[in-house]
């Protein structure tokens, strides 16, 4: 079957907080704007149970914070597509082009925000173990692990975030990190105080270890170079992130850490193309940080529209 | 019928049940954090309790958001 072309002022790809926040601005804007997402909508924020640090709210789930941002942004015209699923992208050409499983969508203006994804855990033996004992979701797969004891990698708000919300299924909790804690302190308090809680810092994972499942690890004390066996059933990987820049790889120049190269006024390297939220290279990354990166580019779109359409 | 195991708070069974009723399949949700039984048949069914799960026949299921998965099996 022939795809459809449909022209968008702007084509935003990806539905996290700068994803969204830039389709509010863009909708209030007036722009024909259309949201594309692969994955969760929310992104990274989706599995967040607890957010403590956005401005204006004392406490908000990432799934509550998210659904009235989509809402939000959906009411002044945007659309939001989560299941055509993008195929190639042409960010050079004039328009740019989206294809996706079903249409051809033709754009003044892409601003990609596609953010970023857990990084696998980095063992031979991760596969075999994958839905069996290691997971990546705390919402999803934290009810299997009722009364049970779980490990949690890494040493990030959201590993330490994870293990918090994990402790209230596991009879047992560790966290596993291979350097030093850099999480914010109120987590990292909350953590230290739960009884359920046991820390090894400077400490590797080396091995996975079960039958048909995970039924223990092996881990190394970087300091001593003591190897010892853990018992745990499960374990959650939380050792950063790698951006989502698969699709836009032969066309923008990407920097050393896979993040795409633009400045604070998101404008990468190729005209109408903005990069906003973690997937641009900066410092900090933060929701309001990506909610900034987002409010910047549709601005900076809209005034780049304006010039197209005037000729300039 | 065509089932969803499902638990509550997890964002890839919402994406399965969004995308069930954007393409007008009626299906029955399953939440398996809140009914033993249906916590025994989805362990039954996949030998785990990851979720999300649909299944159309009880035998063959698509294990979380698969887009093509899901169609195949349900005939999109």
């Amino acid at each position: 079957m022939e795809k459809t072309r449909i022209h968008k002022d702007i084509i935003i790809i990806g539905a996290g907080m700068a994803g969204l926040t830039a389709a509010l601005y863009a909708g209030r804007m007036n722009m024909d704007v259309l949201v594309l997402e692969n994955g969760i909508i929310g992104g990274q924020i989706a599995n967040a149970t607890g957010i403590e640090n956005y401005p204006g709210f004392a406490k908000v789930s990432g799934k509550d914070l998210i659904e009235t941002l989509q809402q939000q942004a959906e009411s002044f015209g945007a659309e939001v597509d989560e299941f055509d699923v993008i195929q190639k992208v042409s960010l050079q050409s004039t328009p740019k082009i989206v294809e996706t499983d079903e249409h051809i969508y033709e754009a003044d203006v892409i601003i990609i925000a596609s953010g970023m994804n857990r990084r696998k855990l980095p063992l031979p033996e991760e596969g075999r173990y994958a839905g069996k004992g290691v997971h990546y979701c705390e919402l999803c797969d934290g009810h299997m692990y009722q009364d049970k004891i779980i490990a949690v990698m890494g040493g990030g708000n959201a590993a330490v975030d994870a293990a918090n919300f994990l402790s209230k299924y596991a009879k047992k909790i560790y966290l596993i990190h291979r350097s030093e804690i850099r999480a914010d302190e109120v987590s990292w308090q909350r953590l230290q105080d739960n009884p359920k809680a046991e820390i090894f810092l400077q400490t590797e994972v080396k091995r996975l270890q079960g039958e048909s499942r995970l039924e223990s690890i092996e881990v190394q004390d970087k300091g001593t170079g003591e190897n010892r066996q853990l018992q745990v059933d499960g374990i959650f990987v939380n050792i950063g992130v790698v951006p989502n820049t698969e699709l836009f790889q032969d066309e923008l120049s990407l920097t050393a850490s896979g993040r795409i190269a633009a400045g604070e006024d998101c404008r990468t390297a190729i005209p109408g193309v903005f990069a906003a939220g973690d997937v641009r290279e900066k410092e900090i990354r933060q929701l309001t940080t990506a909610a900034a990166d987002g409010t910047t580019a549709a601005l900076l779109a809209e005034k780049y529209i304006v010039k197209l359409k005037e000729g300039n | 019928m065509v089932k969803v195991y499902s638990i509550n708070n997890c964002p890839w069974c919402d994406k399965v049940k969004k995308y069930l009723k954007s393409k007008h399949v009626e299906f029955e949700e399953h939440n398996i954090e809140e009914n033993d039984a249906d916590r025994d048949a989805c362990y039954a069914l996949t030998g785990d309790l990851v979720v999300p799960i649909t299944t159309a026949n009880d035998k063959d299921y698509v294990l979380s958001f698969d887009k093509a998965k899901l169609d195949a099996l349900l005939g999109l």
